[in-house]
């Protein structure tokens, strides 16, 4: 389902030149639940914003359901994201003068929706994450715990391909993490979507049903876990 | 763009207006500063312009004149050989047509006073109108302006002088002045009258400058030969500058072969006969029109500092939102908003905070025009003695123009929106991966 092929990625910190990516290769499946995990510095985060097209490998190709994305143009990979692409990210962010409900369903408006199936696939998938009669608080009345719901449920909401969380427990204590990645465990045994992760946590990298381990821009290890 | 898209993305830059209240609102005041002090003077040009005109037309020029063709620019000459001939088969031909029309001659002259009964001995030089008593009234309001004494009637040596101008001679009904003129063919003349009435008029440059007596004298000791240097006619306008001219240049049409009766005579004279013309309100004020072109301008400069004001004010804060904003800009754009929504969005909220500003602005206007409208602002200490040259009183009026209070709304929104531009496009350069990175 997605496909990174020998990507390298370079990038000035300062004025120091950064290898992040030395030819990195990873497929991934359907339904995966995957750990990108490493030091700070190991070039998880930008294999992560590589896949989901926020970010353009410097060499090497990716493919998404597919589709060769490398070489595309911004307004392509917009639309990419937009379709087949969640994000989960460590700081929620969430937009602050939008209600939980108002948040999750952003991701359906910009797909041009109509309005009454926003409304109902938003309402549902907020129940889903445990949410339901909070659908009109704005994030500064949830806990962090909760924002993260509304995060996962966002982009959940408009059924992508594979959603991508970059530290999603690492602003969550370790019990309210936890929960998140229980429900975000069952939301792939339960819809079938790819979950990525990219983390340092030692709980993601358990919960993890396939965990890769990159240092210094290589995958040093590749290892898929039973059920 | 589907309707829910941008419906969302119009609702969410509505509600990020609440999201810095403090900011949104000081902006908005400085906007609604700008605005109110552009409506409030252009109403007060507008009211000056619509008080000078006003009182042009009724002291002055009427709706419109009839006069040789050559006449109106060198009115302030005072020509006494640029004259309509025949006046009086003029004024049959506008009677028949319904029109009112009051004749009258300008010249210039000296008026002469002597020491006692008048404090000191002195002459001053002003223009001098021949006016018909009982014409004149139907076109101008000068009958209505009378303070003391009376209006021009029996008396055909009676002379009508301005307030501000008696107070300044020492002036009293009665007092006898001598008024020294140079007649049509250009001989001098001595007309010896007495002060029968003084006027008072919002129009300075008339009770400054002007004075009257009756069109008979005049013809008489200027040996007018039946010529008027103009007639002024009242065409039923409700602003001046209006009135449909036609008519009055039909009955001009048929009044001429008559008018004409006087050829001969001025062609025995070496004078180049030319017909009278019909003069629009606007053929006469044009010199005033393109002054008054000049101080509108002005509050053109009003209009650049308001637009300075927005510019600088929702710039800052627009910058300011948008670097606070720089993540949430970088997940809007991760999960698949364009940069092109990202600008409307802040444009639109840009947009609204011109808005704000605005509503702020003409209700403060409202109020400050509402001020001008019913009391006006007294200047005329100010300027008591000096003449501008406009026809306006020692108070100045403003009018309500809702055209300028849309036009100042509407130059605040753009011009707030179109500012948000650069700093979103700022934000907007950067990699979406490096904006999600920002604390």
């Amino acid at each position: 389902m997605i496909s990174a092929q020998v990507v390298h990625k370079t990038y000035i910190d300062g004025e120091t030149q950064v290898h992040a990516l030395r030819g990195i290769d990873l497929n991934i499946g359907e339904a995966e639940f995957l750990a990108i995990a490493g030091p700070s510095g190991s070039g998880k985060s930008t294999l992560l914003n590589i896949i989901g097209c926020i970010d353009t490998p410097d060499s090497g190709e990716v493919q998404i359901d597919g589709e060769l994305v490398t070489g595309r143009k911004t307004r392509d990979l917009v639309e990419i994201r937009r379709a087949k692409i969640g994000f989960v990210f460590q700081n929620f962010n969430l937009i602050p003068v939008l209600t939980a409900y108002e948040n999750v369903a952003m991701s359906l408006a910009l797909l041009g929706l109509r309005e009454a199936e926003i409304r109902e696939r938003s309402m549902t998938m907020l129940a889903e994450v445990g949410l339901q009669g909070m659908e009109d608080r704005r994030p500064s009345r949830l806990s962090g715990g909760q924002q993260q719901r509304v995060a996962v449920a966002r982009a959940l909401v408009k059924e992508p391909l594979i959603v991508l969380a970059d530290e999603p427990t690492a602003n969550l204590d370790s019990e309210t993490g936890e929960d998140v990645l229980k429900l975000m465990l069952e939301l792939n045994s339960r819809l079938g979507t790819t979950f990525v992760f990219s983390t340092h946590d030692q709980m993601v990298m358990e919960y993890a049903r396939r965990l890769c381990l990159l240092h210094d821009g290589l995958i040093v290890s590749d290892e898929h876990r039973s059920a | 763009m589907p309707r829910t898209r941008g419906t969302f993305l119009l609702q969410l830059a509505v509600k990020n207006l609440t999201r810095y209240k403090r900011r949104t609102a000081i902006t908005a005041t400085a906007i609604g500063f700008g605005v109110a002090i552009f409506v409030a003077m252009a109403s007060m040009l507008d009211g000056f312009e619509a008080e000078s005109n006003r009182n042009l037309a009724r002291y002055e020029l009427g709706s419109a004149a009839v006069a040789h063709p050559e006449y109106w620019d060198d009115r302030e000459q005072y020509p006494l050989d640029l004259v309509v001939e025949n006046a009086e088969a003029v004024l049959e031909a506008f009677d028949r047509a319904s029109i009112a029309a009051a004749p009258r001659v300008a010249f210039q002259g000296e008026l002469v006073v002597h020491y006692d009964p008048f404090p000191e001995d002195g002459s001053l030089h002003l223009a001098f109108y021949g006016i018909d008593p009982v014409r004149d009234v139907t076109v101008f309001d000068l009958a209505d302006g009378i303070v003391e004494g009376e209006f021009l009637g029996e008396n055909e040596y009676g002379l009508l002088i301005g307030r501000w101008l008696a107070d300044r001679l020492g002036a009293e009904i009665g007092f006898p002045v001598t008024v020294l003129a140079r007649t049509r063919d250009g001989f001098h003349q001595i007309i010896d009258l007495e002060i029968a009435g003084i006027f008072e008029t919002p129009n300075p440059v008339v009770d400054r400058g002007a004075v009257f007596l009756p069109i008979s004298t005049a013809e008489l000791y200027l040996e007018m030969r039946g010529a008027v240097t103009s007639l002024h006619l009242a065409l039923g306008e409700s602003v001046p500058g209006t009135a449909d001219l036609e008519p009055a240049r039909q009955a001009l049409s048929q009044a001429l072969p008559q008018a004409g009766g006087a050829e001969e005579e001025s062609q025995a004279r070496g004078e180049e006969e030319q017909p009278p013309v019909v003069l629009s309100f606007a053929d006469m004020t044009r010199e005033l029109a393109e002054a008054m072109e000049v101080e509108k301008a002005s509050n053109n400069v009003v209009l650049f500092l308001l637009a300075v004001i927005a510019v600088v004010g929702i710039s800052n804060t627009m910058l300011m939102s948008v670097l606070e904003r720089e993540r949430e800009v970088g997940m809007m754009r991760a999960v698949g908003v364009r940069n092109a929504e990202i600008r409307k969005v802040f444009m639109f909220e840009a947009a609204g905070i011109g808005l704000i500003g605005s509503l702020i602005g003409i209700t403060f206007s409202i109020g400050l025009v509402a001020f001008m409208v019913h009391v006006g602002i007294d200047y005329g200490a100010m300027i008591e003695d000096i003449d501008m040259g406009y026809r306006t009183g020692t108070v100045l009026y403003g009018v309500w123009n809702p055209a300028t209070m849309v036009a100042a709304t509407a130059f605040a929104v753009v011009v707030a929106g179109v500012t948000s531009f650069l700093p979103t496009s700022r934000i907007l350069r950067r990699p979406v991966s490096e904006s999600l990175r920002r604390s």
